[in-house]
């Protein structure tokens, strides 16, 4: 059975019948989005629901001999894939800038960011924060738990409410699961090459799903995912305990680079303007956070040790 | 002579303003900061608390403290709060040195180890990061550094963090 399939999926990919094939779904899709749910970035959060169900069996009526090929592309994303998914995605970006070499400092914003997650809805997750050998002003969350920060963005940090509320923003895209949405839509767009690489070993398939090396990370966000995990970084840190303002004071200071400073191109191009996500913050929060009386904790605050010279000297 | 009196009241109250204002600036922590909309300007930090004023759009204020989602403000006018996401802080460039950084430019030697700072990894262009491989080594590292759900909770008792019930926030119904 498992042959023919091949077999079927070999022929199906190069014969002309492919483009339309994958075109066919995209239009069914379109048509699909456009008659029950107007709203796409509602259809793509809906996919654990009903709808899904539904689009798989219409898939499947229509497209009688690829069941197998529908499955395998709409199917959940289970938690071994998820964090697969991330491994791969951390891993590509560690190869391009590894992790500050101070074990003390990665153990610290390991803590307080377990903190941070255990007051989320996926507190059982195996979180891991790291922080990266950049300049930039910048901090990642990979699907399955993963969040890295730079250094630059680290050394404008004065106390651990910021670093909290900095980590919480990132948490905030993984339990929301907005990167897995983003390759959940691609993967479903893209399903004349996903049947490619049923063919493939586990990790050229997750490879071929996130794109050239850690790119992912250099793709924006629908800007309301940005603004959700502004909100979820508000209300995860004041529930771990910390000052809820973290965030904003890290979004004041990030407002005052300038658009052109290399350090803050990735991040700027990325994510709407601190001051578009500080005025949603307050809209958002309203009065509810004025008398806030959580820790700063300046004084525990880690402080990053300055760069180890080069030697060659 | 009767005018020199006023005169020297004008002069003193001049070069007291300016203390006291020098005397802010240098406090640690004391910032420049813009009015980003138009907003009361209250005698304690709550949205309930007496207004004393109000701040107009792009005036410039010294900012003196926060608590909270307030920030107590200085103006021409008077000392008040206002909430934090009404001001812009000004830049306020924070050079954090090293105890040994410090001695370097003291001594005059700087210029041959403290360049380090624009040396090593490139920026995170597009470039590098379409190009970046699977470093399993650096991954590895990275996960050897997790904290359980136990030690997690151990750090923030001793950090006296203690957890509250929030509810999450809704997006705000655009205007």
């Amino acid at each position: 059975m498992k042959k023919v399939f091949i077999i079927t999926c070999i022929m199906f990919i190069y014969s002309s019948f492919a483009p339309s094939f994958a075109a066919d779904i995209d239009k069914l899709l379109k048509d699909f989005i456009k008659e029950r749910l107007p709203d796409k970035d509602q259809f793509i959060a809906s996919t654990t629901s009903e709808l899904r169900k539904k689009l798989i069996k219409d898939l499947k009526q229509k497209y009688p001999n690829h069941n197998k090929a529908v499955d395998a592309v709409l199917k959940e994303v289970s938690l071994e894939e998820e964090v697969a998914i991330g491994r791969q995605i951390v891993g590509n970006l560690l190869g391009a800038v590894p992790l500050v070499d101070d074990p003390e400092l990665q153990k610290y914003v390991n803590k307080v960011g377990r903190w941070v997650a255990e007051q989320c809805e996926r507190p059982n997750l195996n979180w891991h924060f790291g922080v990266i050998e950049s300049d930039d002003l910048n901090a990642f969350a990979a699907p399955g738990g993963y969040v890295l920060v730079t250094r630059g963005l680290y050394s404008m940090l004065d106390s651990e409410a910021e670093l909290a509320g900095v980590l919480a923003h990132e948490i905030g895209h993984v339990i929301s699961k907005h990167h897995l949405r983003v390759l959940q839509k691609s993967q479903v767009v893209d399903l004349g090459k996903q049947i490619i690489s049923q063919k493939m070993g586990n990790n050229q398939i997750i490879q071929n799903l996130i794109g050239r090396g850690a790119e992912i990370v250099a793709r924006a966000l629908d800007k309301r995912a940005e603004f959700e995990a502004d909100r979820i970084a508000i209300v995860l840190t004041a529930r771990a305990g910390y000052d809820s303002h973290g965030l904003p004071e890290v979004l004041h200071l990030i407002g005052h680079y300038s658009a052109d400073d290399d350090r803050v191109a990735l991040l700027f191009k990325t994510h709407p303007h601190p001051d578009a996500r500080l005025e949603k913050l307050d809209a958002a929060m309203g009065t509810k956070f004025d008398s806030d009386t959580g820790q700063t904790l300046e004084n525990r605050f880690y402080k990053l040790k300055p760069k180890k010279p080069k030697s060659g000297y | 002579m009767k005018k020199i009196p006023k005169a020297a009241i004008l002069l003193v109250m001049l070069l007291l303003s300016f203390t006291i204002c020098a005397s802010e600036l240098n406090k640690p922590g004391v910032k420049n900061g813009t009015v980003l909309k138009n907003d009361s300007l209250k005698a304690e930090p709550f949205s309930d608390a007496t207004e004393i004023g109000t701040i107009e759009k792009g005036r410039s204020v010294m900012i003196l403290e926060r608590k909270g989602g307030w920030y107590k403000i200085g103006t021409a006018k008077g000392k008040g709060w206002v909430r934090m996401l009404s001001i812009r802080t000004s830049k306020n460039p924070k050079r954090r040195l090293s105890p040994k950084g410090i001695l370097e430019l003291a001594s005059g030697r700087t210029g041959t180890g403290t360049v380090v700072l624009t040396t090593g990894i490139r920026g995170l262009d597009e470039e590098s990061l379409k190009t970046a491989k699977f470093n399993a080594q650096q991954l590895s590292i990275l996960e050897s550094f997790i904290v359980n759900r136990i030690q997690a909770r151990q750090f923030a008792a001793t950090g006296k963090l203690r957890a509250k019930t929030v509810p999450y926030l809704k997006e705000a119904k655009s205007k």
